[in-house]
């Protein structure tokens, strides 16, 4: 298939700029890059993170009075899908010892420290066992194992890459437990990328000051989720797995500890009653909110639901105002629509071009300031490129890449890339690629100690739904390695807590007490949320589904 | 929600855009028929499978999952017209054909052998033990010719019932679990399952393990670093910020395990 | 010389005795091995199947995968998968229909008509190799023991493939005797061992290894030589259990043909396997000073 007759129509117009934009690369010539104030002031304009426009202060809950995406805050101030008054709490559907929410790599992980330690465990997932961020994640995972490095420096990088604002015991608590986490992978049978002697492989990656980053191929967590998940399985006396049953809420006892969930039977529409001494959300992040409007990389489960339940049971978030854009997703072909385009590709001299085949910015500012200029260019200049598909994105010249540095070089440094667009019949090294920024990481979320644990008794969390590890700004590897930190923890320390705890009546009077607040803060029409699984049926189908009007 | 405020607008460019995963379809745009389970539908040309079918109405619970090609949850059979073979694909990763027929199964039922890999000998004998139907293995190929992920299926089938576990965990690393090599096996195999063991088999047990690992989780659980970390979590931000700028890079051409920085104290 | 060799699954299991004793003594007599790089089961697992096709497909892939591979001579040793990789050949040779069928069921392979030649190794030494050479390379000759041939049902069923006609002996015969060993002739050397009754009528297929075992005792052997892993089972690794059960009343171990040339070509005793054979074979080795004791 590859580019359609116009797109290559359009691409003409980049190769007609091309020789005069590579004699100006051979003289060391660059398009200019921002100044410090330049730079603040298009991050204020157009970054989504910067941004007023598009944020409203959340009127209800932990946060209220704090200024949230419009997407986010809607979430927030949402009304439950149950009705809590009438839902009969004595009649039990399930009774455990820790109930799981969700099902990838830290929920797994919890699941099978818990149960070590003789806990009966139910995991409660919304989509398989695995279909996660966890299994998407391709890069690797940090661990400071190596005799030039150790957990101090682990720390160091850490808390620079999230510009100083990371909650620092949970940063110690990832320094400390990263090598015992791969260790314990190493330990379940995980297949590292390996020296022949057993070393295993490292490498840098951005705001590394060591080689620190570990990787099974090019499908580090893909490998991770396949061997926990099969361990999971091999414990059917400790560990049952609910599929397509998410938690729509969270159940908490007289006294107020954490009590349970009511999840919901997606097929059968049912809902369920499941007491627990326990509860740990690992329910991961909210790229499928596609706030602003962005493509993600993330699964087709993301969507923050776990945020929302503990929200209502009074357990606030930090630092969830922060997404983490990566500058260049793909937007063609449609089947690699969000997959990141590294970094690299930009390193390596290629230009960024509007549809009229101009540069428009310097192709490596800092990410947040490039995503920035991209959306510009696209929203106010009006001069992005739009698909076949009705996507709009921006040149990425990789064919600059071999002229440059010789025929060969984009197929050797950047070989999945090549692969990745060569199976839909566009050679990167000879046509570029079109690209826009993608919504990648959900920086923030619910506030827990370096023991896992909320404020509420019996309530933990771990993975992408927590906040503070990463501060504003996560680097690479860094969130594999704190899924099984801290999904390991949150399985450890849930299993000790639920020795000798009684839970009393349940209750959902907190969900009850939450929209009598959304009635008295003038909230009218509330979404219903968790949203459980983007629609994306068009308007055109949407509009004539006349019986949900 | 308003899924369009950070791009453009209509009156921008006189265009329809799409936003997040919804596609649409622009002024122009060609069209093409595929059948979904036998019943005809238009949909833009260049779609996937699973935006196609999105695009017309459908919304998944089931079938759909990463949505990046890793996780195994759309497997598509289908088929083209005026050829008798069976194609197979992930919904997320393939592209509409005109013409195509197709359906989704999203799930296939497979055996699998609950074992201790603590306690299992890592042999290959062990893995016949648990999954004998191995022998039923009459090599047709259909499952290497089923894998949306280009395994040799068969080959790892092969090297297994050969005795040769790190040729079959090789083999099958890329293999996402789908189970389409199961739902075509005429020896009724769950393939997926006997190679996820014999991978953890291999990574366990006859890989080489890593020492300078075991050290480091003896230095830790020693407390070695509980002081320095706990310092810096306590430190004030200037001091932090100083360490973070002069602590030394790794050169990238550093030999594994055999570069030191010159400042060793916090080792 | 060096020529493509189909090993089958069973000499890379519970028969390295009988694989990795040919490809170390082939390379003391010039021969390499060389191993295909890929390959499948030769199908004998299911050659019982009521489907007359379907048996044909593991076999003809392997086929495939030797004439990718160079094409020409495809040596092997195992009995069961020889019989079924050159019976496999003679359809897709022979028959114009079934070969039809079978490369249209195969159609992700190239089409194959029977162009490989499917060698057993001891054909091999007959026709190619030589007795004289053999004799010539023997280091340690097997002086002092009496063997009698055993070819069980494969290698001379159906006569189309047999290595030769059924009722003569004289090539396993001619080996033993370039070994220097005795060679004993008995009646049985051609019957069933029982095979895979083995597995679901035991009573059957050791009534059925007791005569064999008692006609070679009768014979005056002191071991039986043959090249295939589940006659090497019923005949030697279970002779234990029927002499207890009181069914044969003298051991007579059992050797594959490729260990006694080992042992012959001077390779060292420990690389021969014999942990995998029954017990008795390794006493009577030492017994007639062909391995230190």
């Amino acid at each position: 298939m590859g580019y359609t007759p116009e797109l290559k129509e359009l691409i003409k117009r980049v190769e007609a700029t091309r020789p005069a934009r590579i004699d100006m690369a051979r003289r060391g010539e660059n398009f200019p890059a921002l100044s410090l104030e330049e730079r603040s002031e298009v991050l204020d304009q157009y970054h989504p993170d910067y941004q007023k426009e598009g944020r409203r202060m959340v009127r209800v809950g932990p946060n209220k009075g704090e200024l949230f995406q419009n997407e986010v805050a809607d979430l927030l101030e949402s009304r439950p899908m149950i009705r809590a008054e009438g839902v009969d709490l004595s009649r039990l559907d399930f009774d455990t010892d820790i109930l799981i929410i969700g099902g990838g790599g830290a929920g797994t992980a919890a699941a099978l420290m818990a149960s070590e330690q003789g806990a009966r465990v139910i995991i409660a997932t919304k989509l398989r066992h695995g279909d996660a961020n966890t299994i998407m994640a391709e890069g690797g995972i940090q661990a400071a194992t190596q005799e030039c490095d150790s957990p101090y420096y682990h720390y160091l990088d850490t808390v620079g890459g999230g510009h100083f604002t990371n909650q620092p015991d949970l940063v110690a608590a990832l320094a400390h437990d990263a090598p015992i986490s791969i260790a314990w992978l190493e330990e379940l049978g995980m297949m590292f990328n390996k020296h022949a002697d057993g070393r295993m492989k490292v490498t840098h990656f951005g705001g590394s000051s060591r080689k620190r980053m570990h990787s099974a191929g090019d499908m580090t967590g893909a490998e991770i989720m396949r061997v926990i998940r099969d361990e999971a399985r091999n414990r059917p006396d400790r560990i049952s797995i609910l599929e397509f049953c998410p938690a729509v809420e969270l159940l908490l006892d007289e006294d107020g500890k954490c009590a349970g969930a009511i999840l919901y039977n997606m097929e059968t529409r049912e809902f369920y009653v499941a007491r627990a001494k326990a509860v740990i959300l690992a329910t991961g992040g909210f790229g499928r909110l596609h706030i602003r409007g962005f493509a993600t990389t993330n699964h087709y489960g993301a969507t923050m639901d776990g945020v929302v339940i503990a929200y209502r049971a009074g357990v606030g978030n930090k630092y969830l105002y922060s997404t983490q854009y990566h500058p260049t997703g793909a937007v063609y072909p449609e089947q690699n629509v969000g997959l990141l385009i590294t970094e690299k590709v930009r390193g390596l001299g290629a230009h960024v071009l509007n549809v009229e085949g101009e540069q428009f910015c310097f192709p490596l500012e800092p990410r947040d300031v490039e995503s920035a200029e991209l959306i510009r260019e696209a929203v106010e200049v009006g001069k992005g490129v739009v698909t076949p598909t009705g996507r709009v994105g921006f040149w990425l010249d990789s064919p600059m890449i071999d002229i440059l540095h010789g025929e060969g070089t984009v197929r050797k440094e950047l070989p999945a890339k090549y692969i990745q667009f060569h199976r839909y019949g566009i050679d990167i090294s000879q046509e570029p690629m079109l690209v826009y920024p993608t919504l990648h990481y959900q920086n923030g979320g619910i506030q827990i100690n370096d023991q896992t644990r909320t404020h509420i008794p019996g309530l933990y969390g771990a993975g992408e739904v927590v906040g503070g590890i990463h501060g504003e700004n996560r680097l690479m590897g860094n969130s594999l390695q704190d899924i099984i930190t801290f999904g390991r923890r949150a399985g450890t320390r849930a299993a000790e807590y639920v020795q000798g705890v009684e839970i009393k009546r349940l209750t959902l009077d907190h969900v009850v007490a939450f929209e009598r607040e959304l009635r008295e803060n003038g909230i009218v029409n509330p979404v219903i949320a968790p949203v459980l699984l983007p629609d994306y049926s068009t308007e055109e189908v949407t509009s004539r589904r006349w019986q949900e009007f | 929600m308003n899924k369009a405020q950070t791009h453009p607008t209509n009156e921008k460019q006189n265009q329809k855009i799409a936003t997040g995963d919804r596609a649409i379809l622009p002024d122009g745009a060609k069209t093409v028929p595929i059948y979904v389970m036998g019943k005809r539908y238009e949909v833009p040309e260049t779609l996937t499978i699973m935006k196609a079918m999105e695009f017309v109405g459908f919304k998944f619970i089931r079938g759909a999952g990463c949505r990046g090609g890793i996780c195994g949850a759309c497997s598509t059979v289908y088929r083209k017209a005026g050829d008798y073979k069976l194609h197979f694909g992930l919904a997320c990763q393939t592209v509409v054909e005109p013409n195509m027929v197709l359906t989704q199964i999203p799930f296939y039922p497979a055996n699998r052998a609950v074992y201790n890999i603590e306690e299992i000998e890592p042999t290959a004998e062990s893995v016949y033990a648990l999954y004998p139907e191995l022998f039923r293995c009459v090599a047709c190929n259909n499952c290497t010719k089923a894998c949306p992920m280009d395994v040799e299926v068969m080959d790892y089938i092969s090297a297994i019932k050969q005795g040769d576990l790190a040729k079959a965990a090789v083999l099958s690393f890329d293999c996402i679990q789908c189970g389409l090599c199961a739902s075509r096996c005429m020896g009724e195999l769950p393939q997926y399952h006997i190679a996820q063991l014999v991978r953890r088999i291999y990574g366990k047990y006859i890989q080489p393990r890593a020492e300078h690992l075991k050290k480091r989780v003896q230095e830790i659980d020693s407390g070695k670093y509980d002081g320095i970390v706990k310092a810096l979590t306590e430190m004030e931000l200037e001091e932090l910020k100083r360490r973070y700028l002069e602590s030394e890079r790794e050169p990238n051409m550093a030999l594994p395990g055999e570069w030191l920085p010159k400042d060793q104290e916090y080792l | 010389m060096k020529v493509l060799y189909y090993p089958g699954c069973t000499l890379k299991t519970k028969a390295r005795n009988l694989g990795d004793t040919a490809v170390e003594s082939l390379a003391l007599l010039d021969i390499e091995l060389e191993e295909l790089s890929r390959w499948n089961c030769c199908g004998a697992v299911h050659s019982l199947a009521d489907d007359d096709l379907i048996h044909l497909v593991a076999p003809v892939r392997v086929l495939i995968r030797a004439l990718e591979q160079g094409g020409g001579r495809l040596v092997t040793i195992c009995s069961m998968c020889y019989n079924t990789l050159a019976r496999a050949n003679r359809v897709m040779r022979d028959d114009p229909e079934k070969r039809k069928t079978i490369n249209l069921f195969m159609d992700e392979e190239p089409d194959y008509q029977g162009e490989v030649e499917v060698v057993h190794l001891l054909s091999m030494f007959r026709d190619e190799v030589g007795w004289d050479l053999l004799r010539e390379r023997i280091k340690i000759p097997l002086k002092g023991l009496k063997i009698a041939p055993y070819y069980g049902c494969t290698l001379q069923r159906p006569r189309e493939v047999g290595i030769e006609p059924v009722g003569r002996f004289d090539l396993m015969k001619h080996f033993i005797e370039a070994l220097g060993a005795e060679a004993v002739s008995m009646t049985s050397a051609d019957r069933c061992c029982g095979s895979y009754q083995i597995l679901g009528n035991p009573e059957v297929a050791k009534d059925a290894s007791s005569i064999i075992l008692a006609d070679a005792g009768k014979s005056g052997a002191d071991a039986l030589v043959l090249s295939c892993p589940l006659c090497e089972f019923n005949l030697d690794r279970n002779q234990g259990v029927l002499f207890e059960e009181g069914r044969i009343s003298k051991v007579v171990p059992a050797f594959y043909f490729t260990q006694l040339l080992a042992l012959a070509l001077g390779v060292d005793p420990r690389r021969c396997h014999l942990e995998l054979n029954s017990e008795a074979s390794i006493g009577l080795l030492r017994d007639k000073g062909i391995i230190a004791s």
